[in-house]
C-alpha cells in the first residue's frame, strides 16, 4: 500500500518525511537563511561546497532527487542569462585575456571565474528554495511568518496569495482550453502576436479575479476579519528537540558565513561589485 | 486600518500576478538578465488593479514579484529592493500621475487617455532605472547590461501594460465601478 502523502506547494511528500515534520518557523527561517548565506559567500570554492551540501540534503532528508528536475529549467534560464551578461558585457582584468569584443568588453580568466561564481550563487539559492518549497504547506507559511514576528494579517495575505496563484493557474488552463476549442491559436505568430493572444485569456481571467476578490472580501468579513483581541488557532505547533537543533544549525551557518566573510575567507579578492 | 476588502484586493492581485510573473520569465527571458522578461505580463494586470483599487493593488504586485523573482534570485534583500520595490513604485507612479491629472481609469475622456499615455512609459522608465541600478550594485548584471536592462525593462513593461492593461481598463472599469473597493468616486 502507498504511504500517506501530504500536499505541499511543489509536490506530494510522504507524511513521515522529516522535512515535512519540521516546525513552520524553521522552514521559513531555512528559506531565508539558505538564500542569504548564498549572498554572503563570494569565493567560488566555498560556494561550490555550499552547493554540494545543499544537494546532499535532498537524499539525507529523503526528498526524491527527481524533484530537482523541477528546478532544472530555472537553473538553465539563469545560467544563460549570467553567461550572456559576462561574456558580452564585462571588463574584468585577469592574467590571460581570451578575446576582446568590438565594443570594448573582454573575457579574461577572471571573467570566467566570476561568471561561474555568480552562477553558483544563484544555483545555490534555487536549490535551497526548492528544498524548502518541497516541504512547505500554506499553513506552514502563515504560522512560520507569525512565529518570526510578522503580523497575522501580513502572514495571512501572503499565504492567500500563494493559494490564489494555484487557483489562477487552474483558471488560466481552463480559459485557454475554452479559447482553443473556439479556434483561438494562443501559441502562433511572433512575440507581439503571442503577446496579444495573452489578452484573449486576460479579460476572462481578470473577471474571475474580480469575482474572487468580491467573494473573498465577503467571506473574510463573515469570518470576523480582521481579528480583534486575542485569537485562537486551529493548529498547535510545538518546538521539538529536532526543531531546536535545526534552528541552531541554521543560525550557526549564517553566523559562521558572516564571520568568515568578515575575516576574508569567504571573500573573493578583486570582486568587482559591492 | 487593514480590513477584509484591502486584504482581498492584495491577495487576489498577488495571486493572479504570481503565476503570470513566472510565465513571463520562462516564456520571454532576456539574455544576460536573470529573472527578467521582455514582456512583463503581470504589469498588464497590476497597473489596472492599482488604478482601480489604489495602493493595495500595487502591494499585491509587490508580493507577487518578490515571491516569483525570489525563486530565481533568492529571497534576499537584493530581490526585495530590486524587483519587488520596483514593481511597487511603477503602478504607484501611474496612480500618482492619474491623481495629479485628475484622470479616471475608464479612459473615456481625452484627458484620461493622455494620462494613460504619459503614466505608463514614465512609470516603466522610473521602475527600470531603479531595478537595474540595484541589479548592478549587487553584481547580478555587468555595467554594459545596465542600459540593456533599462531599455528592455522600459519596452517590456510598457508593451505589456499597453497591450494587456488598456483593454482591461476600457472593458472592465464600468464593471469594477460597482465594487465598493473602487477608489474613484464622482
Amino acid at each position: 500500500m502507498d504511504k500517506l502523502k501530504t500536499k505541499t506547494f511543489l509536490t506530494y511528500l510522504d507524511s513521515s518525511n522529516p522535512l515535512l515534520l519540521l516546525h513552520p518557523c524553521v522552514k521559513v527561517l531555512a528559506l531565508i537563511i539558505f538564500n542569504v548565506v548564498a549572498w554572503i559567500i563570494e569565493a567560488p570554492i566555498p560556494l561550490l561546497a555550499y552547493f554540494v551540501a545543499l544537494a546532499s540534503l535532498y537524499p539525507v532528508l529523503r526528498v526524491p532527487f527527481r524533484s530537482l528536475a523541477k528546478a532544472l529549467p530555472y537553473l538553465l534560464l539563469v545560467a544563460q542569462a549570467v553567461t550572456v551578461s559576462y561574456i558580452l558585457g564585462s571588463k574584468i582584468p585577469g592574467s590571460v585575456v581570451y578575446f576582446e569584443l568590438p565594443w570594448g568588453s573582454f573575457v579574461s580568466d577572471r571573467t570566467l571565474m566570476y561568471m561561474v561564481t555568480v552562477m553558483l550563487r544563484i544555483s545555490c539559492m534555487i536549490l535551497g528554495s526548492t528544498l524548502v518549497f518541497l516541504s512547505l504547506r500554506d499553513v506552514d507559511l502563515v504560522y512560520g511568518l507569525m512565529g518570526l514576528g510578522f503580523p497575522f494579517t501580513a502572514a495571512f495575505t501572503i499565504a492567500l496569495s500563494m493559494r490564489f496563484s494555484i487557483l489562477f493557474i487552474e483558471d488560466y488552463a481552463r480559459i485557454s482550453e475554452a479559447m482553443l476549442l473556439k479556434g483561438a491559436r494562443l501559441d502562433a505568430g511572433n512575440v507581439i502576436e503571442r503577446a496579444r493572444s495573452v489578452l484573449l485569456t486576460g479579460v476572462p481571467l481578470m473577471v474571475l479575479a474580480l469575482k474572487r476578490m468580491q467573494e473573498l472580501s465577503y467571506v473574510l468579513e463573515l469570518k470576523g476579519f480582521p481579528p480583534k483581541g486575542k485569537r485562537t488557532y486551529i493548529y498547535e505547533f510545538v518546538w521539538k528537540q529536532e526543531d531546536v537543533v535545526a534552528a541552531i544549525l541554521l543560525a550557526v551557518l549564517l553566523a559562521t558565513s558572516a564571520l568568515l566573510r568578515i575575516l576574508g575567507l569567504f571573500g573573493f579578492p578583486g570582486w568587482p561589485f559591492v | 486600518m487593514i480590513d477584509a476588502r484591502k486584504v482581498a484586493v492584495t491577495a487576489v492581485t498577488a495571486g493572479i500576478c504570481l503565476p503570470l510573473a513566472l510565465f513571463a520569465i520562462i516564456l520571454i527571458p532576456i539574455p544576460g538578465l536573470p529573472a527578467a522578461s521582455g514582456f512583463w505580463i503581470p504589469a498588464g494586470f497590476y497597473f489596472p488593479l492599482t488604478l482601480w483599487f489604489g495602493i493595495w493593488g500595487a502591494l499585491g504586485g509587490h508580493i507577487a514579484t518578490f515571491l516569483a523573482m525570489g525563486y530565481f534570485q533568492g529571497y534576499t534583500l537584493h530581490v526585495w529592493l530590486d524587483g519587488a520595490i520596483g514593481d511597487l513604485i511603477a503602478p504607484l507612479c501611474a496612480l500618482l500621475i492619474f491623481k495629479l491629472m485628475d484622470a479616471r481609469p475608464d479612459l473615456q475622456r481625452k484627458k484620461d487617455r493622455i494620462a494613460w499615455l504619459i503614466a505608463v512609459p514614465v512609470a516603466s522608465l522610473v521602475c527600470g532605472l531603479w531595478v537595474h541600478t540595484v541589479n548592478l550594485l549587487f553584481g547580478v548584471i555587468t555595467p554594459p547590461f545596465w542600459w540593456v536592462g533599462v531599455v528592455t525593462y522600459f519596452i517590456g513593461d510598457s508593451l505589456a501594460v499597453f497591450i494587456v492593461g488598456t483593454p482591461l481598463l476600457r472593458t472592465l472599469t464600468s464593471f469594477v465601478k460597482q465594487s465598493p473597493m473602487y477608489i474613484w468616486r464622482e
